[in-house]
């Protein structure tokens, strides 16, 4: 890897704007005021439902595409002003296995990407064979592309941004049509990219996968950014306040009558058996017990519901990166957009 | 630096050339064909007093044209290819800048296609039985600015390519106008001298053709080749990276 002062973030992306013209109608605005940074190391997801301006957010970065407005830093390089320069620190698989040229084998694709970089067959050999080792392509090196699985062109995809050496990688859409097994090694590399102090920044529409593998995620919808924040404090701020009750014996009616009134949010199975509440305030949970206990009614399981990752990406992008409760999770507009965390 | 890109370029042109033999056979073959055609009305049809001359005139012409075609359309094919296959914006994404890699791109199809073009005339020349003269320092320093005519206009191709992608109808049209470029002398329309590589086909013609050595040409006839080569390869590289800034802001290099 190339080196600059560690102080300096990986990524800064600041007030981000594009427009395409239309024919006959105004620009389609696609990006507006977004900002968002990558430190070293870190995995940061880039999320957004289809047309939301993720994959020009991400041209941009790699400079794709010219925006109207805003900064793009590449660890310190500012990469409107000097895009080649930029592009020494940063690599990306934007289209998978379509990055490749299939009529080249894989050891002559790693060689002709690196020789765009400046970079003799002689001075990577080594490097792009222990890459394809570890990347389990060993005995393919001298396969044509067009003859490798999908998988393992994603794979040599990912190992020709890897062996640029680069302290930023972007992909796109790493895991998008992979078997599982191939999916979980691709999610392997990402975390060993990761761990070796590289920063990736990653789109999937695969919850799971930004659940497992992102410590950040940056929410994107209608070209505007709605969260930029750790998942851990997403999953925190949107976790369900919702418990499952299993009892001893069945509710009575008049309990059940009573919950309802108590509680805005109260499902009681058929056979009275299986309770789920909503319980929003802290004091709730004892106001619950107490309605149970009026009839002595057993309870031999409280489980809280658990929420997934999914969940909460479709709450922020419904709600406009509003907590249930309505307040902003991470960006009140005009304020730092570079995405400190700003919660409540 | 420039040497590894150089390299890696003209690897995979020679690398790709072998792994798609079938279609360069099929060009070669084809040309091959196109030339016996003609060959076949020139002795026919044509005046049998000026056979002679005019065979000679269709073996420059026909190995001309044939440069011309491959020279400036490749870049145009290029892109196109890379736009379908997704690898166009990894191109754009290195810290060379995309025009000297294509540059090296079309160094390696001209040098591959050189070779094949002498074989070709070669082998047209063992066909009719008439042998043209080469004098090799002369056709040298007359392919140099017409490669760099050449270049110019496969950038120009190139910045079309870029912007519209689907340019493959106009280049299926440009080989007529090519053929025209090759075929036409500038006694027949002397403006011509105006348009990219005409004058250095003219004089080498009158060299392979008639014989004429460096001494049949005057400084007026070297500068006005000099300056074609060099204002055509300039507008070229403009356009280009006009073509280039207009993908850019329109977000067109990945779209097909």
């Amino acid at each position: 890897m190339t080196s600059t002062p560690a102080s300096t973030p990986a990524l800064r992306v600041h007030d981000l704007q594009k427009s395409f013209p239309r024919r006959r109608q105004p620009p389609l605005r696609a990006v507006d005021g977004v900002g968002f940074t990558a430190e070293r190391g870190q995995v940061v997801g880039l999320l957004g439902p289809n047309g939301a301006g993720k994959t020009t957010t991400i041209k941009m970065v790699c400079g794709l595409v010219r925006p109207d407005g805003g900064e793009v830093e590449v660890c310190g390089v500012d990469a409107r002003r000097h895009p080649r320069q930029a592009t020494r620190h940063l690599a990306a698989v934007l289209e998978g296995n379509r990055n490749l040229y299939w009529r080249l084998t894989a050891r002559e694709n790693l060689f002709y990407f690196m020789g765009n970089r400046g970079r003799s067959p002689r001075s990577v050999a080594a490097a792009a064979d222990a890459l394809l080792e570890r990347f389990e392509l060993g005995d393919k090196r001298d396969a044509l592309v067009a003859d490798l699985s999908r998988g393992m062109q994603q794979k040599l995809a990912i190992a020709v941004a890897v062996l640029a050496g680069t302290e930023v990688v972007l992909l796109d859409e790493p895991t998008l049509g992979l078997d599982v097994q191939t999916g979980d090694e691709v999610r392997r590399l990402v975390r060993e990219l990761a761990a070796e102090g590289r920063t990736v920044l990653l789109s999937s529409h695969d919850m799971a996968v930004v659940q497992d593998l992102c410590e950040r995620v940056v929410v994107i919808a209608q070209g505007r950014l709605v969260a930029n924040e750790r998942v851990t404090t997403l999953m925190h701020l949107f976790a369900s306040r919702a418990y499952d009750v299993r009892l001893g014996a069945p509710l009575s009616e008049g309990q059940a009558a009573a919950l309802r009134r108590a509680f805005a949010l109260v499902d009681v199975s058929d056979d009275g058996l299986a309770v789920r509440v909503d319980l929003e305030r802290s004091d709730d949970l004892y106001r619950f017990i107490d309605v149970l206990r009026a009839e002595r009614t057993p309870v031999e399981a409280l489980d809280r519901v658990a929420v997934r990752f999914e969940e909460v990406f479709r709450q922020l992008v419904t709600n406009g990166g509003r907590l249930p409760d309505g307040h902003a999770v991470a960006v009140a507009e005009g304020r730092a957009r570079e995405g400190v965390a700003h919660v409540g | 630096m420039w040497v590894n890109v150089l390299a890696a370029n003209v690897i995979k042109v020679l690398t790709e050339m072998r792994r798609y033999l079938p279609n360069t056979i099929s060009l070669v073959v084809t040309f091959y064909v196109i030339f016996l055609a003609m060959f076949l009305g020139v002795t026919v049809v044509g005046d049998p007093s000026a056979a002679d001359t005019h065979v000679r005139f269709l073996l420059v012409g026909n190995a001309v044209w044939f440069l011309l075609l491959v020279g400036i359309n490749s870049i145009g094919w290029e892109i196109t290819t890379e736009a379908t296959r997704g690898t166009l914006e990894q191109l754009h994404m290195s810290p060379v800048a995309p025009r000297w890699i294509l540059l090296a791109r079309l160094a390696g199809n001209l040098a591959a296609h050189l070779v094949i073009v002498a074989g070709m005339l070669v082998l047209s020349m063992a066909t009719v039985g008439t042998w043209l003269t080469f004098d090799l320092p002369l056709v040298l320093a007359l392919l140099g600015p017409m490669l760099l005519a050449v270049t110019g206009l496969a950038f120009a191709v190139a910045g079309l390519a870029l912007v519209f992608k689907q340019i493959q109808a106009m280049l299926q049209v440009s080989q007529f106008v090519f053929l025209a470029m090759a075929f036409v002398p500038l006694s027949v329309a002397p403006w011509l001298e105006l348009a990219p590589v005409v004058k250095g086909i003219d004089m080498l013609r009158a060299s392979l053709v008639d014989g004429a050595g460096f001494a049949a040409f005057g400084a007026a006839d070297w500068a006005s080749l000099a300056l074609n080569g060099a204002i055509y390869f300039g507008l070229g590289l403009l356009a280009y990276g006009a073509a280039e800034r207009r993908a850019t802001a329109r977000g067109l290099l990945g779209r097909y």
